[in-house]
């Protein structure tokens, strides 16, 4: 492998993140907060030590499969240690799992919290919390590649190993105009979402943290019990517009405006499987709470549809307390959490495009039972999906149920009863955040033990860079000459 | 008129006989010997050895002063380049054969921008053909004419038909049907009410369609549950890539069995709701799991005549409704007739229709080659002037071999006899036998009077239904 070239990488990473601290420092200083220092020592060490190794001069630059997963896995665990070091250096964590599990939630764009009063932190971290979670969504890897074009051949490696979806493809002739237009696009809903919140009266701090943690399907928020907080109908109706917007491919927008047309947008099977899921659930939920929680239909209208699309778009607020739900509605949120955002979006989960060819592939098997000898195309949007990338949908389901079951079992072990331990690692795997019963929207990860915390900071880096790139590296072929 | 035709296979070969026959100047490059020396040995034609796509050996051909280029070598990419080369040269049309389906949604494209005026498809059109056969009620050869008013309908005779062994004056016909033709061992007779119908013959009935369609259903050739549900096709080529998209355009159950398993991949991936199969479609056991029995038509389109005709005939005993099959040599033509097949397409005789229509031109509205390509029915709308017009046909002396079927006139079908007189109004619908073209343009005095053939070309894209192609 090519080391020299993936620690030139990850020094222009941690470069891309100390700039990127600079905004938390800002809210420091405009709310004159102490934990000012926290933030300048870090990006003191964030910056030499990315300068030192941004010096190194590879020999060769190629990219390849191999420097491809080793950037992205060993990126995100910098970037998360690094990351987690304002959290330490303030004191607002004392303990360094602790604040690795927040920084891996925040990135990850996962949402799950170990602060239960988080309305006791300065703003400076609040923001920064928040602030993860827009950088994560996208990809911390696309930004830097956005921002450094000159960065070596093979690049697409870094995408492809970043962006969630079993099928990567360039918007542009260059990877690095791909992850820029990704970018500006991003950009651009986000400045969207910015306007709506604010014009409609929320404090502009509590706009943009919100807007980071919605648009990144994060679902950290400044207050306590999350959006409901607010009370306010206008405030979810916008944030579940975003977080649904946030959970569809991003590369769709960006054809749609390129031709001035959103005909591209409502001819893709993904969004219309993934609105169609949206539409059932919040109908059969909406019902299924009207009555043992709600009085009224309109309230269980309200509350059904931002809780579904919190969860699917792996966002992870809440309005009010799902876990006191009826059995049937807290099931179908936790099917939800398997499921997750579209490919290419900035949610987690196991993507609906997965789901959409596991049920083309059984229709198929089940096609082939009856006529033996029938050969049958998978199509998505008119184009035939290869064997190949067939085969590597079904390997990614497995692989995901059974580190999604070892994660239950190794949680087991630490005095969870069970809908607690299954619902945490559904929602830490598929990038949600909050779970059920002991770890439900109004409660925090906080009492869970230090083993348990790693376990779950693990999942959700496998999630979020799905399964593959990460676990290549347990392998030892990965590390053999 | 002279033409130039590139590619000398299949369809360049029934080509040359139909333009020789009619007496047009013919020249033909070819890239092989063998068929250069069986061109010379059998037409006279100027046939050269050498690369149709070479502007020196068209130059050489004199091709500026050629009045059109037909492009039929077995690609496409040659075809086309061949025919803009000519087209640059100054030869007045050209015609190119392009059969790749990835090329079908740019026909259009190439037509306008790279001055091709007529691009033809054979196995699009085969499709077509085999299409228009199925959603026909009748399950053997029909073919409209007249706007559909007039129907030339084939009729084949078994032995227990109550017309068998009767003199063609003793059958009780509808009063506007006529026997246009019988086919007996190959052979085309035009009948007089004299000569007799045998078992195993093959009648062709023109008339008023539904008095052609009653006396067809007496008969037996016609399904009144006309509608076609389930279709299944074996072999998976070209034309069953085409056939089986439009059927499932129309909503129609497409079944493909295919022996390559890769073209059954592309198959399936071309397609979206038909079921492609792989595996052998003489393979007795998979037709019935695949229930045979209870499909409306049965299309066998494999690459070999023999196996075509072998299967149609299996499945017809297996229980398929209606059975189609691709017959391309025309030596087979005497066995499809017996075999009790409903019927038989050739798409050499399809195309060569086709580019016959073109050439003609005129005032010819559409044109069907029936029994081999050996007899033609047309529609014409004669000129003023012409000896056919203003005249009794009695006194015209209209050949044996040569009928006037029917005269179509103010929206009226007329079944003339020899005091009915054509006007240059009227639509004329012509039986002829293929010996009997040259004289049957006398009468109608077509392409004689130097009509440019570009305007020929457009009036035949306009009525006909090339220019979908």
């Amino acid at each position: 492998m090519n080391s020299l070239i993936v620690l030139k990488t990850l020094g222009i990473l941690l470069l891309c993140e100390s700039v990127a601290m600079l905004p938390s420092v800002a809210v420091a200083i405009i709310y004159k907060e102490t934990a000012i220092s926290a933030f300048i020592i870090t990006i003191l060490i964030a910056a030499v030590v990315g300068f030192l190794l941004y010096l190194i001069k590879p020999k060769e630059k190629m990219i390849r499969y191999k420097e491809g997963f080793a950037i992205v896995s060993f990126g995100w665990i910098i970037a998360s240690i690094i990351g987690a070091l304002p959290f330490l250096f303030s004191g607002a964590l004392a303990s360094p799992v602790d604040a690795f599990f927040e920084t891996v939630s925040g990135f990850t764009t996962t949402g799950a919290t170990v602060i239960p009063n988080v309305e006791g932190l300065p703003n400076c971290l609040l923001f920064w919390r928040s602030f993860t979670h827009w950088l994560g969504g996208m990809g911390i890897l696309v930004l830097t590649l956005a921002l450094s074009p000159a960065l070596g051949i093979g690049t697409f490696q870094i995408l492809k190993a970043e962006s969630p979806g079993p099928i990567s493809s360039k918007l542009s002739t260059k990877v690095s105009d791909t992850a820029k237009i990704l970018y500006i696009t991003y950009l651009a809903i986000t400045v969207l979402m910015i306007l709506f919140l604010w014009l409609g009266g929320m404090p502009l701090f509590d706009t943009l943290c919100h807007t980071f943690g919605a648009l990144g399907t994060g679902g950290f928020s400044i207050k306590n019990s999350s959006i409901g907080a607010y009370n306010n109908v206008y405030f979810e109706v916008v944030i579940t517009t975003f977080m649904i917007l946030s959970g569809v491919n991003f590369s769709l927008y960006y054809l749609a405006f390129k031709k001035r047309s959103l005909k591209e947008l409502w001819q893709d099977t993904e969004l219309k499987v993934y609105l169609g899921i949206i539409a059932a659930y919040i109908l059969v939920i909406a019902f299924n709470i009207y009555g043992p929680n709600f009085n009224s239909f309109a309230q269980s209208l309200r509350h059904a549809s931002f809780q579904v699309g919190s969860i699917i778009t792996t966002t992870g607020y809440a309005t009010t307390d799902f876990d006191l739900w009826p059995d049937l509605s807290r099931t179908l949120l936790l099917t939800l959490m398997f499921i997750g955002a579209c490919a290419g979006s900035t949610g987690g989960g196991m993507k609906v495009i997965r789901i959409h060819l596991i049920f083309k592939y059984i229709q198929r098997e089940i096609g082939t039972l009856i006529h033996p000898r029938a050969i049958k195309a998978v199509k998505v949007n008119d184009e035939t999906i290869p064997e190949t990338v067939l085969s590597g949908v079904m390997a990614f389901s497995l692989l995901y149920f059974l580190i999604f079951i070892v994660a239950t079992l190794l949680l087991l072990t630490q005095n969870l009863d069970m809908i607690s331990a299954v619902s945490a690692a559904a929602c830490t795997l598929g990038n949600i955040g909050p779970g059920l019963s002991a770890f439900g929207p109004t409660k925090t990860f906080a009492p869970l033990s230090d083993f348990g915390k790693n376990i779950l900071s693990i999942c959700m880096l496998f999630g979020r860079l799905e399964l593959y790139t990460m676990i290549s590296l347990v392998f030892p072929s990965f590390w053999r000459k | 008129m002279k033409v130039i035709i590139i590619g000398a296979g299949k369809v360049g070969y029934q080509l040359v006989e139909s333009l020789v026959n009619e007496n047009h100047d013919v020249t033909v490059v070819d890239n092989n010997q063998n068929v250069i020396d069986k061109l010379n040995d059998n037409f006279d034609v100027l046939a050269m050895k050498g690369n149709g796509v070479s502007s020196r050996l068209l130059e050489k051909l004199d091709c500026s002063s050629a009045d059109l280029l037909i492009a039929v070598t077995n690609s496409d990419e040659a075809n086309i380049v061949s025919c803009i080369t000519a087209k640059r040269l100054g030869t007045n049309s050209v015609i190119a054969r392009v059969r790749n389906p990835e090329y079908v949604a740019e026909l259009d494209f190439m037509q306008k921008n790279l001055d091709i005026e007529c691009i033809i498809n054979p196995e699009y059109a085969t499709a077509q053909e085999i299409l228009r056969l199925l959603l026909n009620s009748h399950t053997s050869y029909a073919v409209d004419l007249a706007k559909g008013r007039v129907r030339i309908s084939e009729v084949p005779i078994n032995a227990t038909a109550n017309l068998s062994n009767k003199q063609i004056k003793d059958i009780d016909l509808p009063e506007s049907v006529i026997i246009t033709a019988i086919a007996r061992n190959g052979n085309v007779i035009i009948p007089n009410g004299f000569d007799y119908i045998y078992p195993q013959d093959t009648i062709y009935i023109m008339g008023e369609r539904a008095a052609v369609d009653a006396f067809a259903r007496s008969m037996g050739v016609l399904i009144d549950n006309s509608k076609v549900r389930n279709v299944l096709i074996i072999g998976g080529g070209k034309t069953a890539f085409y056939l089986a998209r439009k059927l499932e355009q129309l909503g129609i159950n497409v079944k493909i069995i295919e022996e390559n398993l890769h073209r059954c991949r592309e198959l399936a991936e071309g397609l979206d709701n038909t079921l492609v199969l792989h595996g052998d479609g003489t393979d007795i056991a998979l037709l019935k799991a695949e229930n045979i029995d209870e499909m409306d038509a049965f299309v066998s389109l494999t690459g070999y005549d023999e196996e075509n005709l072998l299967v149609s005939m299996l499945a017809k005993q297996l229980g398929a409704k209606k059975v189609i099959a691709k017959v391309s040599r025309s030596s087979y033509d005497s066995v499809v007739e017996t075999i009790g097949l409903d019927s038989a397409v050739s798409p050499k005789l399809i195309t060569a229709r086709d580019i016959l229509r073109i050439i003609r031109g005129g005032k010819i509205l559409s044109m069907s080659l029936l029994i081999g390509g050996r007899a033609e029915v047309f529609e014409i709308i004669p000129q003023e002037g012409t000896p056919i017009v203003n005249k009794p046909l009695k006194d015209i002396g209209i050949p044996k071999g040569v009928i006037i079927g029917a005269i179509f006139r103010n929206e009226q079908i007329i079944i003339p006899n020899g005091d009915s007189v054509i006007k240059s109004t009227d639509r004329v619908i012509v039986f002829t036998l293929e010996s009997l073209i040259e004289k049957v343009k006398k009468l109608f005095n077509t392409n004689g009077g130097g009509v440019p053939i570009n305007e020929l070309i457009n009036s035949a894209k306009n009525s006909g239904d090339i220019a979908s192609l």
